[in-house]
């Protein structure tokens, strides 16, 4: 036994935990924020981070996560937060797997001290924005729609040259922009019929079937020797006319895309008109529309922002998925691991309980729990769950249950949320110059529910505004008669409902927004206005109309005109190949026929020489 | 330089005469285990512990470590092909099952196949290894060691300043 040994090995223990003990604090946060903010793609930072070797244990006071769209404000932050990561995992497989975590301080949307702004490094950068991220702009283009506008100041004599000369029509642009892409793709097909060897081969085999000077052979083998050639000459040809076929057939592929776009004309002109009614801010006035210009900044602006935080948490999900196609490297020397349980089969990062404290912008103290966070939810078996709720002093309630799912091959993403409780004293119902009245009291009740199946949404919107009275008092006298018909439509209203449906079941995205009141404003806008936003958007039509008349028509001949020639080049090379194909047969006819005749030479002469005919 | 030098001669030393033929060639076995098998894993950590602790020549354990490194390196694909060949033994399943359970026996990996097949390897060999070893110092110290001595390279090694340098600094260490 050696002591000096023993004591060797004690003082490299010591040194050993005396150096993790100074350095890993500093090293674990660094790299944790790097990596974090790398993936939300602005900064990720902590505060009073600790690590504990000796138990495994995290713990930080403060966590605040950067919105990347608005770097001055955390999508979330987290006050003081512990938990303990499990042992054997961390060790035998780099797994951190954590069964319960204590999360206080909770609050979305808060302000930062300093800018959140984090430069992604190239290769890490993401790809395009998802399928939710579509919806949430489709959903803030449709809250916009008719909120701006003035539905008290509409007025018939609109002056159409001012406007137009305003608006920006880019049907022509557009036009000309595809006329560029015929143009292009016309003179891609042109070169590749001229460039091709189809002609040169043609040639050559002409050359070749006149080489065949078939009343020449005097000698049967050299017949044959002929006919084999022939034979492999209408394989030539015959591969010929499939080239040909072929390149036919990618050529009006090809141009049959720029059909498709020829028939988006229509839909151009019909934008440039809505951009140029939305312009003038002339509303249209249906049912629909009006139940948009009265709720739907509000309610579809807030539904948008939820809908932010889903697409989040696909957009971390999807990221979190490994390619199948990665293929398993052998490097030397590390040969390769047998798991002969799924003991270990656990995903890298697994935060199984998290028990969640924190308020929200209004001030309710909410409370839950969210489950099974891990960044392979296969692996993990279960989809991340939450279960949050909460109630303030003014017993106003917050409620949010939900399920994101990607478990199976289409990501699912549902959830239900239910506020209510809340006043609405003191508070405009709409932003909409139709309902300008501040209220009394009032109380309001939202239930929003969502379903996502990978690009299939379905969500409905409740809102109840009920216990309602209007201050009609502090408005003043009304201004003009569509004033006084809402007013009095809606003083004997004390409850107002609205439904917002946001779906694609069906097909595109259709976003309807209805309530209770919607039928007493139409009725009032009927009354007044709807003669002079109809004479307005009549005159704006005729004007687009004018502006890009005949574009798609003449387009259309262009395209015609330029397939037309390419069919022509592609028929003379098809009338090139079939002559072959007639000259061909004929040589062969001829070959066979030498052939036979040769024969029957060669059968006589035996016949003449040894005297039987057989 | 001077701690390779002084490696060197003790290395010297040793075959010549200071430690005995199972001491060296104990520290060769040892140093060949480690050599054979992927450095980072819990059974090497206890080889060095026995290295430290045992009266086994360290500077022939490393000389061992470095030459068998290098053998491990060119027999890296057939202790793969080996590991491979272990693991897939049928009636060892439900027994590998139980032990990967196990976290103390996962701690060892011993379900990578370059680990199990060159520490099996590195096992085996080392049975016959030790009185293999054994016998070359004893043959060498008895037939080969006074040949040595009077190889050139070895006479101009004694004679360089570094060498007289190094004897009188372990004169004075003692």
């Amino acid at each position: 036994m050696r002591l000096g040994g023993v004591i060797t090995i004690l003082v490299l223990i010591g040194l050993g935990f005396t150096a993790a003990y100074f350095i890993t604090d500093d090293w674990i946060e660094s790299n944790v924020e790097y990596q974090a903010s790398v993936m939300n793609e602005a900064k990720v930072e902590f505060d009073g981070f600790e690590f504990s070797m000796l138990n495994l244990k995290l713990k930080w006071d403060r966590l605040q996560v950067a919105n990347k769209n608005n770097t001055m404000e955390n999508t979330f932050e987290t006050g003081e937060t512990e938990f303990s990561m499990q042992f054997w995992p961390l060790i035998l497989a780099n797994k951190v797997v954590v069964n319960n975590v204590k999360l206080t301080g909770f609050e979305l949307a808060t302000e930062r001290e300093t800018d959140g702004y984090f430069e992604v490094p190239e290769s890490e950068a993401d790809e395009e924005p998802g399928f939710i991220y579509s919806v949430v702009d489709q959903v803030a283009g449709q809250a916009q729609k008719n909120a701006q506008v003035k539905f008290t100041e509409i007025r018939s004599d609109l002056n159409v040259d001012s406007l137009m000369a305003k608006v920006d029509i880019r049907t022509d642009d557009k036009v000309d922009s595809l006329r560029a892409g015929i143009q292009q793709t016309y003179t891609k097909w042109d070169s590749t019929f001229n460039n091709t060897n189809i002609n040169d081969e043609i040639a050559q085999i002409n050359q070749t079937i006149d080489g065949i000077n078939v009343q020449e052979f005097k000698d049967p083998k050299k017949v044959l020797s002929s006919i084999e050639q022939v034979k492999k000459l209408k394989d030539q040809v015959d591969s010929l006319r499939n080239r040909a076929e072929s390149l036919k057939q990618n050529f009006q592929n090809d141009y049959g895309t720029t059909r498709d776009e020829i028939t988006q004309i229509d839909n151009w002109i019909q934008d440039d008109f809505q951009r140029a009614v939305n312009m003038a801010q002339l509303p249209d006035l249906d049912v629909q529309n009006i139940g948009k210009a009265l709720f739907g900044e509000n309610l579809l602006g807030d539904y948008a922002v939820y809908l932010e935080y889903v697409a989040l948490a696909r957009e971390y999900g999807s990221r979190f998925v490994g390619s199948d196609e990665e293929t398993e490297k052998i490097p030397r020397y590390e040969g390769v691991d047998y798991h002969f349980t799924d003991k270990y089969d656990l995903p890298d990062l697994w935060f199984r309980n998290i028990e969640l404290s924190g308020k929200t912008l209004t001030g309710i103290a909410i409370s839950g729990q969210v489950t099974d966070i891990s960044n392979d939810q296969e692996k993990a078996g279960e989809p991340i769950r939450f279960h949050i709720g909460g109630q303030d002093e003014n017993k106003v309630n917050l409620s949010l249950n939900g399920e994101f799912n990607y478990l199976k091959d289409k990501p699912r993403e549902s959830f239900e949320m239910n506020y209510s409780g809340f006043t609405l004293a003191n508070t405009k119902l709409s932003g909409s110059d139709l309902l300008p009245y501040d209220l009394q009291t009032g109380k309001g009740n939202v239930n929003v529910t969502l379903d996502i199946v990978d690009k299939r949404i379905d969500s409905r919107i409740d809102y109840i505004a009920s216990e309602l009275s209007f201050d009609f008092a502090s408005a003043g006298e009304p201004k003009n008669q569509l004033e006084t018909l809402i007013r009095r439509s809606i003083a004997s209203t004390d409850q107002i409902d609205v439904t917002a449906l946001v779906d694609n079941v069906e097909g595109p995205l259709r976003i309807r927004l209805r309530s209770n009141i919607d039928d007493l404003f139409m009725n009032a806008l009927r009354q007044t206005v709807s003669e002079e936003v109809a004479e307005a958007r009549r005159k704006i039509e005729a004007e687009v109309q004018r502006q890009v008349a005949g574009k798609k028509e003449e387009l259309a001949a262009f395209k015609s005109e330029k397939e037309a020639e390419i069919m022509e080049r592609y028929n003379a090379i098809q009338e090139k190949i079939r002559e072959q194909v007639e000259r061909v047969e004929q040589k062969q006819k001829e070959l066979e026929e030498k052939k036979k005749e040769l024969e029957n030479a060669l059968k006589n002469k035996i016949k003449d020489r040894i005297g039987i005919d057989y | 330089m001077f701690l390779i030098l002084k490696y060197l001669a003790k290395l010297m030393k040793a075959l010549a005469s200071e430690a005995s033929p199972s001491q060296i060639a104990g520290g060769m076995i040892l140093g060949m285990i480690i050599g054979l098998t992927p450095f980072m894993s819990l059974h090497n950590f206890f080889i060095v512990v026995l290295i430290l602790v045992l009266r086994v020549n360290i500077g022939m354990a490393l000389l061992s470590f470095m030459i068998f490194s290098g053998v491990a390196y060119l027999a890296d694909p057939l202790f793969h092909s080996f590991g491979v060949w272990l693991l897939e033994l049928e009636g060892m399943q439900e027994t590998y099952g139980s032990m990967y359970n196990n976290e103390w026996w996962a701690l060892t990996k011993f379900y990578n196949t370059v680990v199990i097949g060159s520490f099996v390897t590195a096992a085996v060999l080392s049975i016959p290894a030790f009185p293999v070893f054994r016998i070359l110092v004893l043959q060498y110290r008895e037939k080969i060691q006074a040949k040595v001595q009077k190889w050139k390279v070895i006479q101009a090694f004694k004679s360089t300043n570094l060498y007289s340098i190094y004897k009188t600094v372990s004169r004075v260490r003692g």
